[in-house]
């Protein structure tokens, strides 16, 4: 059955505050096995639409499947496929690295031995096994984003939601956390993840979407998209930034 | 790229400075845009404004009774033992109860070029613009109005002058106590220590309203007065007392006890100043952790602790270690731990040992009023207790903040991460209730009825758990992510008063059948009340989460929506 669902499907997700529109209808199908990327300038609404898409959010329109379960009328299957990675959510961070993996993932209902020997092995690979009994609050916005990374991938899901994966991460954690996802793409996984790095989205990338002001300016393959161009040059063009003429905050020169 | 720059590197002295005018207004609109579009929190504060204007108006004309009546002779009396009791309120009730408005959060100022004196002016006069505040003032104008009838108009107004220093010292004390404590209770090292010394203040409340009371009891006027009047020379209550020295003609007293208020204000201000520095710069960095070696066994090994160790290695199992590993590391909640402690031995033992003397027609004295307590005021001291213990749960969501999102994407079931929080809290609640049973039955010399005590606590406590089960998922509220555990968003201290006080009375409401039986059954209940009050206080509980779970299971994303603060 998921030859025929794709990982990922929206249709129609709508949200307001406050009488503000975040998202304003937005349809997107992410193939099976893509590495998807969603890109927006702040504020476009990236985090409204993944939080929507993974239920964390009920939205006030629309729906979303993950390979083919809705995950707002059959919630349990849908997050059983789902791995994710919220941005601007603590974790449950009075918790040693050790001690938050071993809680995720026995509330996922796996095995004792098997949590044990993945946390084993996540916290290696993701160079956290030195933390020792550090707890998670003192971490690092960079250990804290890996912790996070660890936690999504766990109970090994079949489609990755990751908001932000790569902000507030140095290049060194940066280059592992790419490994990571590449690895995991390339074994049969699905990732979606939203970013405004277009040099990170440019190269793991095989689709993208571009979002602005709550709904999808342009949405394909990375070359349909760019179209000849780069991604950034694309990227401005839609979302309509301005240049500075260099007349103005003349006084930030001594 | 490398321009000249100007070797003048100090920077221009700023246009205008900063005073405490604009503190008050950054308050204000803060306040205010709290409010937008939130009919409900309008209404919450409307409420709790009537509310304080209803304490208001009978702190009054208790204060202005000795004026209205024309009788001077207890002026000093209410003046030095209410104000006294005032300041003692503003000191404690934030400790235990209420936490403090973090409106201003002193830790967003840290990056900001000003000095520590405009610093804590400012956030001090910020602090005076409150519903509390307005209250006590309009409350203590009753003393003006006493000084001025018994006294005229020069006493009038040095009533004024001292009820306007007391009220000074009344937020100046509640602000500098707060702040110390959250900063020895933030630190790794000192954390254990504060907890303590925390716990012994608030407990030495009881012990010193048994002992007010039973002197009241005694009921020896004089004797009252005098002690009113050596109150009315400390800085408790120096500030209430001036008019009515004035006015009984002791003119040389007013400005030696204002000068005394005026020093403990400024000894106080400059306490808080020194811990405020130390909470803006730990919001920054709260200091390296000491790296604990040693790991041994696995993750999942590692996140059982010792008091849960015996649960399965399942969801249930992780839910209730993860939570019991909070209620311990967690300041807010280890904050919230003590007070049950605290609560817990006091409220007995002031119902019980003086409070039975309302209930029974008793009188003299400690040890004749310990023997006059019956089955039923115990139970019923034993049911305030469980509802107290009980109603910390109701915002156990907002204890969590967004970290409960993890939660909400695993798809935990409604009803097991309820009887896994119920579980893990009791885990910690129940030896305490226990012993609170044990020690007030020997207490009374009456340990013939520690099964109606343990009976009365188990059975109120699983009531009172069902009850703020539902309330904490229906009515869940967020916490602002500060270091300090005292801290509460503005309105939202209202809306927690409420709150705990609907889930109280709803537990109480539910526990009733044990006061009754024990007015019913006579000796019978004495045998009968621990293993039926455990059987109500279990089934209660189970059925509590069975009902909530359902409920919890259709509004999750919603529950995070509200326990998620605002940024």
């Amino acid at each position: 059955m998921t030859v025929e669902h794709p990982a990922l499907a929206l249709r129609g997700l709508a949200k307001r505050f406050d009488g503000t529109i975040a998202v304003a209808g937005v349809d997107l199908d992410v193939p099976a096995g893509s590495f998807y990327g969603l890109l927006g300038p702040n504020g476009a609404g990236k985090t409204t639409t993944l939080s929507m898409a993974v239920g964390l959010l009920r939205p006030d329109a629309g729906s979303a499947w993950v390979l083919g379960h809705d995950v707002w009328q059959d919630p349990v299957t849908a997050k059983r496929l789902l791995g994710v990675m919220p941005d601007g959510v603590r974790l449950f961070d009075r918790l040693t690295g050790a001690e938050l993996l071993a809680y995720n993932g026995l509330l996922r209902g796996m095995d004792p031995a098997v949590v044990d020997q993945r946390a084993a092995e996540l916290l290696d690979v993701l160079a956290l096994g030195d933390a020792g009994r550090t707890l998670v609050v003192d971490y690092s916005a960079g250990m804290k984003k890996k912790i996070g990374l660890a936690c999504a991938l766990l109970h090994g899901p079949r489609v990755l939601v990751l908001d932000e994966p790569f902000e507030a991460v140095d290049p060194v954690s940066a280059a592992l956390i790419r490994d990571i996802l590449t690895r995991y793409a390339a074994g049969g996984g699905t990732v979606v993840f939203s970013s405004h790095v277009m040099e990170v989205v440019e190269r793991l990338c095989s689709h993208v979407a571009i979002l602005a002001g709550g709904t999808i300016k342009r949405v394909g393959t990375i070359d349909e998209v760019r179209g000849g161009r780069s991604l950034e040059q694309v990227f401005v063009e839609v979302v309509g930034g301005r240049t500075a003429t260099g007349e103005e905050l003349s006084w930030l020169s001594q | 790229m490398a321009l000249p720059v100007s070797a003048d590197a100090t920077p221009a002295a700023p246009v205008r400075s900063v005073s405490a005018r604009h503190f008050v207004r950054l308050k204000l609109r803060v306040m205010g845009n709290n409010f937008r579009g939130q009919g409900w929190r309008i209404a919450l504060f409307v409420g709790g404004a009537l509310l304080g204007l209803w304490f208001a108006a009978s702190g009054f004309f208790l204060f202005a009774a000795p004026g209205l009546t024309g009788n001077g002779r207890y002026a000093v009396l209410i003046a030095a033992a209410g104000g006294g009791l005032l300041v003692l309120g503003w000191l404690f009730l934030p400790l235990v109860f209420f936490g403090v408005d973090e409106t201003l959060d002193p830790a967003r100022f840290a990056l900001l070029p000003l000095p520590r004196r405009t610093l804590v002016t400012g956030l001090f006069v910020a602090a005076l613009i409150s519903v509390p505040v307005l209250a006590v003032l309009i409350a203590s104008f009753g003393l003006v109005l006493t000084a001025w009838s018994l006294g005229g108009w020069s006493a009038g107004l040095v009533a004024v002058v001292g009820v306007l220093a007391g009220l000074l010292l009344c937020v100046a004390a509640s602000r500098a106590v707060t702040s110390a404590f959250a900063t020895m209770l933030r630190s790794r090292r000192v954390r254990d220590l504060a907890a303590v010394l925390l716990a012994v203040t608030a407990a030495l409340l009881g012990p010193l309203q048994v002992f007010g009371l039973a002197a009241l009891r005694e009921a020896d006027w004089a004797r009252l007065t005098g002690v009113a009047t050596v109150i009315g020379w400390t800085p408790l209550g120096a500030p209430w007392t001036v008019g009515i020295d004035v006015a009984q003609g002791r003119v040389w007293a007013a400005p030696v006890k204002l000068l005394i208020t005026v020093v403990a204000l400024g000894a106080l201000l400059a306490w808080w100043s020194r811990s405020l520095e130390s909470a803006m710069v730990g919001a920054a960095s709260a200091g390296k952790a000491p790296v604990r070696r040693g790991v041994t066994g696995g993750a999942v090994a590692q996140l059982f602790p010792r008091i849960a160790t015996w649960a399965g290695r399942d969801r249930f199992g992780a839910l209730v270690a993860r939570e019991a590993r909070y209620w311990w590391r967690d300041a807010r909640r280890r904050a919230n731990l003590i007070t049950i402690a605290v609560v817990g031995i006091f409220v007995p033992v002031l119902i019980n040992v003086t409070g039975g003397d309302f209930a029974v027609e008793g009188g003299a004295g400690f040890t004749a009023a310990a023997s006059d307590s019956s089955p039923v005021v115990v139970t019923i001291s034993m049911v305030l207790v469980g509802v107290l213990a009980a109603v910390t749960l109701a915002n156990q969501f907002g204890f969590d903040g967004s970290a409960y999102a993890a939660n909400v994407v695993a798809g935990v079931p409604g009803r097991v991460e309820l009887r896994a929080r119920m579980t893990a809290f009791s885990l910690y609640v129940l030896p305490m209730l226990g012993f609170v049973a044990v020690v007030l039955s020997f207490l009374l010399s009456r340990p013939e009825w520690i099964g109606l005590t343990i009976g009365g606590l188990v059975a109120t406590y699983g009531a009172g758990l069902a009850v703020n089960s539902l309330i904490s998922v229906l009515g869940a509220y967020s916490l602002p992510e500060t270091s300090n555990p005292f801290a509460m968003n503005s309105g939202a201290g209202l809306a927690k008063g409420l709150l705990t006080l609907l889930a109280m009375l709803v537990s109480v409401v539910v526990a009733v059948p044990m006061v009754v039986a024990a007015a019913l059954l006579g000796d019978a209940w004495l045998w009968l009340a621990l293993p039926v009050g455990a059987a109500y206080g279990l089934g209660a509980a189970l059925l509590g989460a069975y009902l909530a779970g359902d409920v919890l299971d259709r509004r999750q994303p919603e529950l995070l929506a509200t326990v998620t603060p605002r940024r």
